[in-house]
C-alpha cells in the first residue's frame, strides 16, 4: 500500500531539465487546467456532431441573460435568483430537518444493541433506494408544493447521515469508555474530549453524503412536482427543446455541487478526520474513501 | 407486487435493463481501466483526471440521465452511455489505487531475475490490481442500476425504470412501491453474488483479509 511509486515527485529531478512552457504545462495546476481545456473542447466537438448538443459559448450567453434577467427573444426573459432562492431554501430546510434526524437515529443504531438489529437491514434498503422513489412518493402523497420537495431531500439524507454517524459511534474505543469509568472522568468531559472527536470526522461525512444525496434529491423532486425552482426551471426549457437552457441550468447543478463539495465539505472532512492515521484521504484523494456516496 | 411478480411480464423489463447495465458497464470499463492505468502510473495523468474523477461522484445523476437523453432521445442508446459515464470514473479510480499499490519491490526483483515484461505484468500487477478492481466493480454496479433504471424514469419505453414512471403517471403508489422492492431486492442480490464470486476468486489471499 505504502510502497513509492515509480513516479513520485522526486522522479523528475534526476532527468534532464525541462524547458519553462513544459514546466508549467506538466505541473499539477497544469495539468489539471489542461482538463478543463480539454472537457470545453470535446463539448465543443460534440456540439458539431450531435444537432441537438448546444455550443459551450451558446450555453453561456443563455446563462448570462438568465441570471441578468434579459430577454431570452419573445416575452420570456430571465429568472435565475427566484429559482435559486425557492431550490436554495428547500434545500437547506430539508437538509437540516434530514441531518438532525438521521444524527439521532445513528446514535441510537450505534449504541442500542436492540434498535440496531431492528433497523440495520431497513438501512441497507434506505441506502439502496434511489432518491427518484422518494421523490415520486411525496409528490403522490403531498402533491406540488413545497412540502415534496423538502421531504425529498429530508428521507433520501437520513440514511446516509444513520449509517455514518452509527459507525462512528461503534468507533469510539470501548477500552477508553472503561477506562474513563474506572477514573472516574466526569460525563461532560468524556463527551468533549472522548466522544466528540471520534464522532466528528463521520458526522462530517453524513454531512458531506447528505449535501450531495440532498442536492440531487430536491432536483429531482423540483423537475416531477413542482412549479418553480431549479429542477422545475431546467424541465421548462427541456420541455420547451431549448437545450441551451436546459444545459445552461446543469452548469448550474454542477457548479453548485462543485463548490460546495470541494470548497467546504471536502477540507471540512478531512479537517474533522486528522486525527486518524492511515487515512487516506489525507495524503492521496486517490481512494473510494472519498467518493463512496453519490448523487442518484 | 405479487402480481407483477405472477404475471411474469417484469421478467421481459428486468432483462432489458440488465443488458443496457451491462452494456453501458462495459464501454464504461473500456475507456476507465486505461484512464486509471494512466492515473496510477503518472502524475501528470493523475492530477489531470483528479477533478474529473473525484468530482464525478458529486453530480447529481439527474445530470447524467437527461445529458444521455439529449444526446441520443429515449432509445435503448441514451440509459447506456449513462451507465458509462457513472462507472467509468469508478473504475478508473479503483484501478488507479490498484496501480499504486504494486509493490515496486517485487518490480525491481523480477526485474532483477531478468523476468519478460509479460510475466512481470501477468504475475505482480495483475493480480494486485484485481482486489482493487473488483471493489470497484461492487460499488459501482450498485451506482450504475441506479442510473440506469434513473435514466429509464427519464425517456425509455421499456425496463424498470420505465415502469415505476408509468406507475407514477397512473397515479398507483401501490405499484410504485412494488417495482421498486423489486428493483432493490434484484440490487441486493447482484451485490451478494458479486460478493461471492469475490471471496472466491480471492480465495488465496485469506492470510490477508484477516487483517
Amino acid at each position: 500500500m505504502t510502497a513509492p511509486t515509480t513516479t513520485g515527485p522526486g522522479a523528475s529531478t534526476g532527468r534532464k531539465p525541462l524547458s519553462k512552457v513544459r514546466r508549467v504545462l506538466t505541473s499539477d495546476w497544469g495539468a489539471r487546467i489542461s482538463f478543463y481545456v480539454a472537457v470545453i473542447i470535446a463539448w465543443q466537438l460534440l456540439a458539431l456532431q450531435v444537432a441537438r448538443m448546444p455550443e459551450p459559448w451558446e450555453t453561456l450567453d443563455f446563462l448570462y441573460r438568465e441570471v441578468t434577467g434579459g430577454s431570452h427573444g419573445g416575452v420570456i426573459t430571465g429568472e435565475f435568483w427566484e429559482h435559486f432562492l425557492a431550490t436554495l431554501q428547500r434545500f437547506s430546510i430539508g437538509l437540516l430537518v434530514g441531518f438532525v434526524v438521521g444524527v439521532v437515529l445513528g446514535i441510537a443504531i450505534g449504541s442500542i444493541r436492540f434498535v440496531r438489529s431492528l433497523l440495520n437491514d431497513v438501512m441497507l434498503v434506505f441506502l439502496a433506494l434511489p432518491a427518484v422513489i422518494w421523490a415520486f412518493l411525496t409528490v403522490m402523497w403531498f402533491g406540488l408544493g413545497w412540502e415534496a420537495p423538502v421531504y425529498t431531500v429530508i428521507l433520501a439524507a437520513i440514511p446516509f447521515v444513520a449509517v455514518n454517524v452509527a459507525q462512528g459511534v461503534r468507533a469510539v474505543s470501548p477500552d477508553l469508555h472503561r477506562m474513563s469509568d474506572a477514573f472516574r472522568v466526569p460525563r461532560e468531559r468524556r463527551i468533549r474530549n472522548l466522544m466528540l472527536p471520534a464522532i466528528s470526522g463521520y458526522l462530517f461525512t453524513g454531512l458531506r453524503f447528505a449535501v450531495i444525496i440532498g442536492w440531487n434529491a430536491v432536483l429531482l423532486a423540483e423537475w416531477f412536482g413542482s412549479a418553480s425552482g431549479v429542477g422545475w426551471r431546467s424541465r421548462f426549457w427541456y420541455d420547451a427543446a431549448r437545450y441551451r437552457g436546459f444545459l445552461g441550468w446543469v452548469i448550474v447543478f454542477i457548479l453548485f455541487i462543485f463548490v460546495l463539495d470541494g470548497l467546504v465539505m471536502r477540507p471540512l472532512q478531512r479537517r474533522a478526520f486528522r486525527w486518524r492515521d492511515g487515512w487516506r484521504g489525507d495524503e492521496s484523494e486517490l481512494s473510494l474513501d472519498n467518493v463512496v456516496a453519490t448523487g442518484i | 407486487m405479487w402480481d407483477i411478480v405472477v404475471q411474469g411480464e417484469f421478467v421481459d423489463d428486468f432483462a432489458a435493463s440488465i443488458s443496457k447495465t451491462f452494456m453501458g458497464f462495459g464501454l464504461g470499463a473500456f475507456f476507465g481501466v486505461p484512464v486509471g492505468y494512466a492515473m496510477g502510473k503518472s502524475r501528470y495523468w493523475k492530477s489531470f483526471f483528479h477533478d474529473g474523477v473525484i468530482g464525478a461522484g458529486s453530480i447529481p445523476g439527474i445530470t447524467y440521465a437527461v445529458f444521455a437523453l439529449v444526446i441520443f432521445g429515449t432509445g435503448f442508446l441514451g440509459p447506456v452511455l449513462a451507465v458509462a459515464l457513472i462507472s467509468m470514473p469508478y473504475i478508473a479510480l479503483s484501478v488507479a489505487e490498484g496501480v499504486e499499490g504494486v509493490d515496486a519491490d517485487l518490480v525491481n526483483m523480477s526485474t532483477a531475475f531478468q523476468r519478460s515484461r509479460q510475466d512481470i505484468t501477468r504475475h505482480v500487477v495483475f493480480p494486485s490490481i484485481m482486489p482493487f478492481v473488483f471493489a470497484g466493480v461492487r460499488l459501482s454496479f450498485a451506482i450504475a442500476w441506479k442510473v440506469e433504471a434513473l435514466t429509464e424514469v427519464f425517456g425509455s419505453s421499456n425496463g424498470v425504470g420505465f415502469q415505476i414512471r408509468f406507475a407514477f403517471q397512473s397515479f398507483s403508489i401501490t405499484n410504485v412501491i412494488a417495482w421498486t422492492l423489486l428493483f432493490i431486492l434484484f440490487m441486493l442480490l447482484i451485490e451478494r453474488g458479486l460478493a461471492l464470486v469475490e471471496a472466491r476468486v480471492f480465495r488465496w489471499r485469506i492470510w490477508e483479509q484477516a487483517t
